[in-house]
Parts: structure tokens; sequence; C-alpha cells
């Protein structure tokens, strides 16, 4: 309750360090702020190639299959990588002055929301040419599951940000983990085509209920099944809770381990 | 936490582990395991104290001794390992300056990303924003990128940020040097009066100037305790002392540590008239004992705290305050007169000097101070053995206790001897009629009528 209040107060705090990221992310190069469009929009096209031409799948318009799939996860892989060495990137701050350090893992999963916002303007742009349109009653769902996205996400990015200020390789390890994670996700592919055998294990990955949620309003224009979105959303809180914890005993050492 | 308090600081310990060889990785993390060994060190070994609000207190000590530590306690920035620190409302840390400043953005953008890591929102940033731009004197460089700027308006940016956050509890780290002489002297009147406003204030500093003229309090830390706590400039000249001897002791034992070694070659080389430099030896020692004597113990005409410095090529071998009817007292009255007796020797001839007094009430307040030279604007040359006094025909003081300073010095100011404390005195006054420091000759009229002072 406390940290709420007090991350409250240092709300403008998260706010120009959202601004600084999104305005210095691309800051200096030639096509600036296009690249938040260009880089999944390549991505898309060498998955679509792939799974379209060479290893057909024969899931119908499979790039709008994909795109809905890949831009949440685009989101949320960076949000890790990204987020795991937010603390560390700003360790002048975190050594000099008190702030809630929580602001940082904060901004950062912020700031990668933002990005995935803006990206989202391809996914329409794509879904009225393709013909496809939207179902608007649908559509009111999907702010619902990106909230929940950005619960799980924060979650993570917290407990990851405080784990690689005393151990480093997570940086790099992470890296690996979410590679995998995102083949273990139905992105690529839908649910359907998992073995039987092994859904139950499948079904724990806290990634999955949201992929499938998201696919459920843009790709099948249909209102997601509740169960699917409640479960993601006591994962996300649960994750979120369990990351606030570590991060708050962790953060104490933080000015002396950097 | 009681009332008053804003800082409460209860017992607090702190230690770091020193690595000998630290490895942050896996691969070092298991392959060099025995270079994870690591030694604690303790930096706070139990400090206590606690300061009121609108209070400014100077934390003082040499390198190491834990006042940046203590500092970094007080803002959250690391946490103690014993003991509870208790602070109400917002903290503002001057501990670094510009923190997150982008050198691509404007310095109106800036301000607002440096203000917004102290804690303040949009709206009272907005609200302070004519005051930071006035303060920092940078008014026609605000939209300019601050890669463009120098470093001294970079820091005064900076500065400006940090001092106008309105908080509750300030805390400056050894970071006045900021700017042109004007503008330091504009941070020194903007501190006075933020503690005037109620803030309290703790400051880091190695200029006891600065302590004395801000701070009500002084405390010394030395090897994470507290050696002394009071009126910042009697701490301060302690702490100065004890900093000076430490450094001749130093001195000495290097030049011990050369004389031993010379000692040893001149064995090795030449055997003839051993006996001869035995004897030069034990002089010498002697001659160094001595010197370290005069040093420690104070001669018995000294007040028991004071305090003593200087290189003695002349040297106070008696002090003594006199009444009217000359005789040798502590207790004085208003209005008396005051003789001041200095003898001294001087072991070098035809030494230029100059004798210097000064006086000081017991809460730290310079009352008065005069030199030889400033009156005579020329030099005297010491005679062997010779005698100073300064005869004050009125004095002006009210009652209280007071510190008498004396000093010895060469023209540049450079100390031959000087005893700060040196006497401890008293001033009494029959009857109270006048308050402050000094007694200034006044008359009141009311209503025309001039009223008669009655002095019983």
């Amino acid at each position: 309750m406390k940290l709420i209040k007090e991350l409250y107060a240092y709300r403008e705090m998260i706010f120009s360090l959202v601004k600084k990221d999104l305005r210095g992310r691309y800051k200096g190069s030639v096509l600036g702020f296009l690249w938040t469009f260009i880089n999944p929009l390549c991505q898309i096209i060498i998955y679509t190639l792939v799974f379209s031409v060479i290893m057909r799948s024969g899931i119908e318009k499979f790039y709008l299959f994909l795109i809905v799939g890949l831009i949440p996860w685009i989101f949320f892989s960076s949000s890790i990588n990204g987020g795991a060495i937010s603390i560390l990137t700003q360790q002048d701050l975190v050594k000099k002055i008190y702030f809630p350090r929580e602001v940082l893992p904060i901004s950062y999963v912020t700031s990668s929301f933002v990005n995935m916002l803006f990206s989202f303007i391809i996914v329409f742009i794509v879904l009225f040419i393709s013909g496809v349109g939207v179902n608007p009653s649908a559509l009111v769902f999907l702010p619902i599951v990106m909230i929940v996205e950005y619960i799980l996400a924060l979650g993570i990015a917290l407990i990851a940000s405080a784990c690689t200020v005393f151990f480093r390789d997570l940086e790099h390890i992470l890296s690996i983990i979410t590679m995998a994670w995102m083949y273990l996700t139905p992105i690529m592919y839908s649910v359907d085509m998992v073995p039987e055998k092994i859904i139950q294990i499948f079904n724990l990955n806290p990634m999955t209920p949201v992929i499938i949620a998201y696919r459920d309003i843009l790709y099948y224009k249909k209102i997601p099944q509740i169960e699917t979105l409640l479960q993601a959303t006591i994962i996300g809180i649960t994750i979120l809770i369990i990351g606030t914890l570590v991060f708050s005993r962790l953060q104490r050492n933080f000015a002396e381990e950097l | 936490m009681q009332q008053d308090n804003v800082i409460e600081v209860r017992n607090v310990k702190k230690k770091f582990k020193v690595y000998f060889d630290k490895g942050s990785s896996l691969k070092e993390k298991i392959l060099f395991q025995n270079r994870n060994r690591y030694e604690d060190r303790w930096v706070l070994n139990g400090i206590t104290f606690s300061v009121k609000k609108g209070e400014a207190i100077g934390l003082i000590g040499k390198n190491g001794c834990g006042k940046s530590t203590t500092l970094k306690l007080i803002t959250r920035i690391m946490y103690p390992n014993e003991g509870e620190i208790e602070i109400k409302g917002r903290v503002s840390s001057l501990l670094e300056l510009g923190a997150g400043f982008h050198p691509d953005m404007s310095g109106r953008e800036n301000i607002y990303t440096n203000a917004s890591i102290f804690g303040l929102t949009r709206k009272e940033i907005d609200m302070r924003m004519h005051d930071i731009v006035t303060f920092s004197e940078l008014e026609d460089f605000l939209d300019n990128p601050v890669r463009t700027y120098s470093s001294g308006m970079y820091m005064r940016l900076a500065f400006s940020v940090a001092i106008n956050v309105d908080a509750d509890v300030l805390l400056i780290d050894e970071i006045l040097a900021v700017g042109d002489v004007s503008f330091q002297a504009k941070c020194f009147e903007k501190l006075k009066e933020i503690k005037a406003n109620g803030t309290t204030i703790v400051i880091v500093s190695h200029s006891m100037g600065q302590i004395e003229q801000i701070c009500d309090r002084a405390i010394w830390l030395e090897d994470g305790l507290i050696k002394e706590e009071g009126i910042p400039k009697f701490v301060g000249e302690h702490y100065l002392a004890t900093m000076e001897n430490q450094r001749l002791e130093k001195k000495e034992e290097e030049y011990q540590k050369i004389f031993k070694e010379k000692k040893l070659e001149e064995i090795n080389n030449i055997e003839v008239s051993e006996f001869e430099s035995k004897l030069n030896d034990d002089e010498e020692e002697a001659e160094i004992k001595i010197e370290k004597k005069k040093k420690i113990l104070l001669p018995a005409f000294c007040n028991s705290r004071a305090v003593r410095s200087g290189n003695r090529i002349v040297e106070f071998t008696e002090v003594q305050m006199l009444n009217s009817k000359g005789k040798e007292t502590m207790v004085f009255s208003t209005g008396e007169q005051m003789l001041i007796k200095m003898q001294y020797v001087c072991h070098q001839i035809g030494t230029s000097c100059n004798f210097t007094i000064g006086i000081t009430r017991d809460d730290g307040v310079y009352c008065y101070g005069s030199s030889v030279l400033l009156d005579s604007k020329e030099v005297i040359i010491a005679k062997e053995i010779g005698e100073a006094t300064i005869t004050i025909e009125y004095n002006r003081l009210l009652p209280g206790k007071y510190f008498l300073d004396i000093g010895a010095q060469a023209e540049d100011y450079l100390p031959y001897d000087t005893i700060c404390s040196v006497k401890e005195f008293q001033v009494t006054v029959p009857v109270i009629n006048e308050f402050g420091i000094l007694s200034i000759e006044h008359k009141w009229k009311v209503d025309g009528n001039a009223i008669k002072q009655k002095n019983s």
C-alpha cells in the first residue's frame, strides 16, 4: 500500500523516463521512429515466407494469424530482456539518489507497452486491407487482454531486474529463455497442433492464454473465453505479487552491489 | 520518535563486504570460488543522534570515517545492518547533482526530468519553474540542449533544481563548490533562507568555515563512532588540532624510519666513530621526545579545553588576564578594564611577528578580534624573550561565558603558535539592563523625557 502511494508520488518520473526512452530509442538513426514499425514488419515477412511458402502450415491468412500473436510477444520478450537490465543501466542514478527502485522496471515495461500500442496500428491496417475487418463487441476485450499481459510482463521484469543486479549472467540466460519460450507459445502455430499428451504441461505457460485471447479477438473475431481470460489474469496478478515481494527484498542491497 | 525530531538515527551499524577479487558472472563464480572471499568492513559501529526540525548539522571527520555512508543511509540509498533510522517528510539529497540529465535535451526538459527524480509532479514543477530558472540565471540558454552548456552552467542548473525542491530534509555532500564565487555566495544565502523556513539540513563537508556558517551543531565521526558533538566552532577546533597532530606524528615516524635506515647504512659502511654517532642519536631522540611533549601536553597557563597548533618558532610561555587592579582573574564585569598579557620566547633571531587575540562566546559566536599588524600596518621583529599586551579600556561584552584565543603569526599569517580557548572567563554585571552580545551606549527618550539609567 505504501509502495503504491509512493509510486503515485513519483508518477512524473515514470512519465519522463518513458518519454525519454521512446524518444531516445531511435535517436540519431535516419528512419527514426519508423523502426518501431519496420522491425516487426520484417519479422512477419520472414516468418510468413517460411511458414506459408516453405513449411506450409495450412492456416488460412497465415500472416494475419501470425501478426496478432507476434506483436504482443515482441512486447513481452522485450519487457523481460530490457527490463532485466533496467537497474543495471541506470546504476548511476541508483547509487546516487533515492527514489522507489520499482520505477525503473515499470518505466521500461511501460515504454515497451506504448511501443506495442503503436505497432497495433500495423495490425489494424493489415486487418482492414486483408478484408477481415474487426468485430466491435470482441474488440472491447482487447484492452483487458493488453492489461493482463502488461501485469504479467511487469511481474517477470521486476524479478528479472532485481536478480540481474546480483547475477549478471541472467541477462544472457534470459535471452535464450525468451527464445525458447517463443517456440513454446502458440504464436506460429495453433494450440490444436499440440499433441494431446503434453497439452497439460503446455497450458502451464502463462503466455498461452494471453496469445489465445489476442487471437480470438482479432483473428477469429469472437469474444474470448472468459475461462481463458480469468486464468491469465490470476496468473498475471500472482506473478506481479511475487515480483513485488522479491524486488522489495533484493532492492535494499542494490547500491552496494552495483 | 520524539515530537519535534525530524531525523532519528538509533544505534546504526553498517558493514560492507570487501571482496578481494570479485567476479559476478557465472563462470567466475564457479571456477574461482576462492576468489569470492571477502572481508567485512564495519564503517559505522553504532551511531545515535537526532536532528530537530529546522536544525542544521554538519558531519565532519577524515576520509573513510563514515560521513557519506551516514548520509546515504539517511536518504535510503542504502540500509543499515543494525539499528534504525526514522525520517519525517520529503528528503532531497544533493549527493549527486544533475541526476538523469540528458545532454541532447534542452535545459527546460532536463529541469522536468531532474525534478521528477526528486518525486515532484508536473504541477509542482510548473509552480517552481520560475524560481528555478531565475535562480540558475540561465534564462537565455533554457531552450538550448544541455550539451552546449559549460560545466559551470550545467552545475548551476542542477543545483537550482535540487535546492528548489522544497524538501523537509536537505542532505548535502560536499557540493557547495558550484560555479563562480558570486554563485557560491548565492547558494549559501539560499541555504540560510531554506533553513530559516524550517528545512532541516545535514551537511558533509571538509570546510569547517562552511559548517560554522550554516550549522547549529557539528558531529565529529571517527572510525564509525561519534567522537564529539556540539557547537561547530569548538568541535572543529578539536578536530583540526587532532588531525594536525596525527599529521605531525606520521611525519615524525617517516623521519625516524629514514633516519634508522641511514643509521644502518652508516653502520654497515663505516665502523669508525661508533660511539660518537650513538651519542648523536640519543641527542636527536631526546629532542624529538621534547618536541612531542610540547605538542601533547598543554602548559599550566592554558585552559583544559585549549587547542594548540603551529610551528613554535615563536612560542607563548605565559598568558594572563588582569583586571583594572592588576589582579589575575577570570571574572570581569561589563565596563571594566581588561588587560591581556602574553609572554613569549622566539627561537629564531630576527623573526617578524604579529600577535592576535580573539574572543568567542561559549555558544560559538565570534565576538571580537584584533591584531597588531592590522593596527600598526608594519611588521614587528620579535625579541628573544618578550611580552605583548593588549589593554581593553572598556569591556563591552555582556554577561556570559567567553573564551580567549591568542596567536603569534608570521606576516603572511603562517601560524607560529595559536592557542584557541587558552583562557575561559566570565563576564558579569550587577544589574542586567541590556541583552545580546555587546553593551552599546544608548539613551531612551519617551514623549520628550529622557530616561535615566538607574543602577540599582
